[in-house]
């Protein structure tokens, strides 16, 4: 039924696409998976670098940071980005700029927040000067087992919430303004019309920025190697800089591979399972 | 709640926060114009000054430029423009086969896509490092580059406005006797403008906050992006407080001038990704 020269045409149209895809993708997701098996000094392909790994104190240090990491900045960010939607999703003069001007430090890399943020964050920085006349005693931030990676969180939400915000803001607009109008009649207050219109209406949406938000928070790295390079105390080793140190400064090849192949399933894993939640309360 | 209440107090919320979220831009401007004397003394105790630029000097920003920070910014300016025309040259023609053209497959190859776009490209950045430094990309442009070009998000972007495009014409040119590609490109391109530039901004501001694999693939001076030169001058031994700030300052004014010249567009592509179907 289909133009035999249809599939020819299509083909060449994506060729450029697909080659990309096979040799900047799958390619070097093979080398991953390869090397990961290639232990120094066992002739045959074997599991010894997850076994290694795995029993690290430090990769499974990395592991339960990258953890509370993603536990802690996620919803964070996200009631954030949707505090500020509920609050500038509105027509009142001037709205529209001061929304413009959360969203523009999105295009900022997180390096260059890093090292601003980072003067902010010295002992003799910003901060501590902004707490003094508060009465507050001045805080380590960085040098600080406990601060450090809540200091990494700041740094890299004020460039991200932004983005998150816009997202939210366009789901909201999309929500017919027939169904305020009919639970608002029915005497529903703000709580009423959020919880039962506003939050159902904005499942998708809200589920997509859930998804895209914690693959990109697994992979934080610029920050940590320019502020903390993991410390104090491994309390900012989130695991690409785990990967980073291992492949560069451990120069273990084979134990760095093990854990891209161990990142790329987590964030497959949870691709897949927010996806399958996502379809799974469409009839709620 | 009583309107009138709500209406004084919700400017003043809405204005706090946009504010709070520009606070850090501000303050690196300030900071990028006055001597870096000052910035250390009025940063450790909180005063007018603190805020407000007493002297007001280019010291910084000229020196900046007269050092190897100007070949960084122009080498991220040239990567990232070449992203731009490599990503758009790469990704619209595939937008455009999976959204018009019928063929057997055409799942599988759009599954495909969707997963590369899944992965983020920084998971796979350690082996993609070990293949392209064996193919002898280290330090050169193509290896900045080419990472870049295969953007899932553009692709899902203008394939979604492709998709809007009604069939009729593309019916009609066919009778007509016009080939895919003319069909692509003499009514899909100049009706999809505005989705294009959309996708030309998605790549840009990718490859303009891009660290890690420009820090692995590119270790020699001359081939510095500015994202990652900018650490240079915060070392152990000490930090250029004033270089810091100026180098802070030109990147993201550069992006920032494209965001709000074109924030319209901006907008729209992160609403077209954002899910929606």
């Amino acid at each position: 039924m289909l133009p035999k020269n249809n599939t020819v045409a299509a083909l060449t149209f994506l060729c450029p696409a697909l080659l990309a895809v096979i040799v900047l993708r799958l390619w070097p997701a093979g080398v991953a998976l390869y090397d990961s098996l290639i232990t120094p000094g066992e002739s045959s392909l074997s599991l010894g670098n997850y076994a290694f790994i795995f029993s690290d104190p430090q990769f499974l240090g990395c592991l339960a940071m990258t953890l509370v990491f993603s536990l802690i900045i996620n919803p964070l960010q996200i009631a954030v980005a949707l505090a500020l939607a509920l609050l500038m999703d509105n027509s009142l003069p001037l709205t529209r700029f001061w929304r413009s001007l959360v969203l523009l430090p999105v295009a900022i890399p997180q390096s260059v927040s890093a090292a601003v943020w980072g003067v902010a964050f010295r002992p003799d920085g910003l901060f501590n000067a902004i707490l003094a006349p508060l009465g507050i005693d001045p805080q380590p931030f960085l040098t600080s087992p406990h601060q450090a990676l809540g200091c990494i969180m700041l740094v890299v939400s004020w460039i991200g919430v932004g983005y998150w915000m816009t997202m939210l803001i366009t789901g909201l607009q999309d929500i017919p303004k027939s169904l305020y109008e009919a639970v608002t009649i029915d005497g529903a207050n703000w709580w009423q019309r959020f919880r039962y219109v506003t939050l159902p209406q904005l499942r998708r949406p809200l589920t997509f920025v859930l998804v895209a938000d914690t693959v990109a928070n697994f992979l934080v790295f610029a920050p940590v190697q320019i502020l903390t390079n993991g410390g104090p105390e491994s309390s900012t080793n989130l695991i690409m800089y785990d990967i980073y140190t291992r492949a560069f400064e451990q120069v273990d090849r084979g134990g760095a591979s093990a854990a891209t192949v161990v990142l790329v399933a987590l964030v497959l894993i949870v691709v897949s399972i927010q996806f399958r939640l996502m379809s799974d309360r469409r009839d709620e | 709640m009583n309107p009138r209440i709500l209406l004084g107090w919700k400017p003043l919320l809405i204005a706090a926060c946009g504010l709070l979220f520009f606070l850090p831009l501000y303050w690196i401007s300030i900071s990028a114009a006055r001597p870096e004397a000052d910035i250390f003394r009025y940063i450790s105790s909180l005063s007018t000054w603190t805020f407000v630029p007493n002297h007001v000097t280019c010291h910084n920003i000229l020196e900046l430029w007269t050092g190897s920070f100007r070949g960084a910014i122009l080498n991220s300016l040239l990567v990232s423009s070449l992203t731009v025309i490599g990503g758009l040259a790469v990704c619209a023609p595939a937008a455009f086969a999976l959204a018009v053209i019928e063929f057997r497959g055409r799942k599988i190859v759009f599954g495909i896509m969707i997963i590369s776009f899944l992965i983020p490209f920084d998971a796979i950045a350690l082996p993609l490092y070990y293949v392209m430094r064996d193919l002898g990309f280290q330090d050169t442009y193509t290896g900045l580059v080419l990472p870049g070009i295969g953007n899932g998000l553009a692709v899902f972007l203008l394939r979604q406005f492709f998709m809007a495009i009604p069939r009729e014409l593309s019916e009609a040119a066919k009778v007509d006797g016009l080939g895919w590609f003319q069909i692509f490109w003499r009514i899909y391109m100049p009706l999809s403008l505005p989705a294009l530039f959309s996708a030309a901004l998605i790549l840009f501001i990718f490859q303009w906050q891009a660290y890690l694999w420009p820090l692995l693939i590119a270790p020699s001076t001359d081939y510095k992006l500015a994202a990652v030169a900018i650490t240079q001058y915060s070392t152990t031994v000490g930090t250029n407080f004033g270089l810091t700030f100026a180098g802070a300052f030109f990147i993201s004014l550069i992006p920032m001038i494209l965001l709000i010249v074109s924030q319209r567009y901006y907008v729209r592509s992160v609403a077209a990704t954002g899910g929606k179907e």
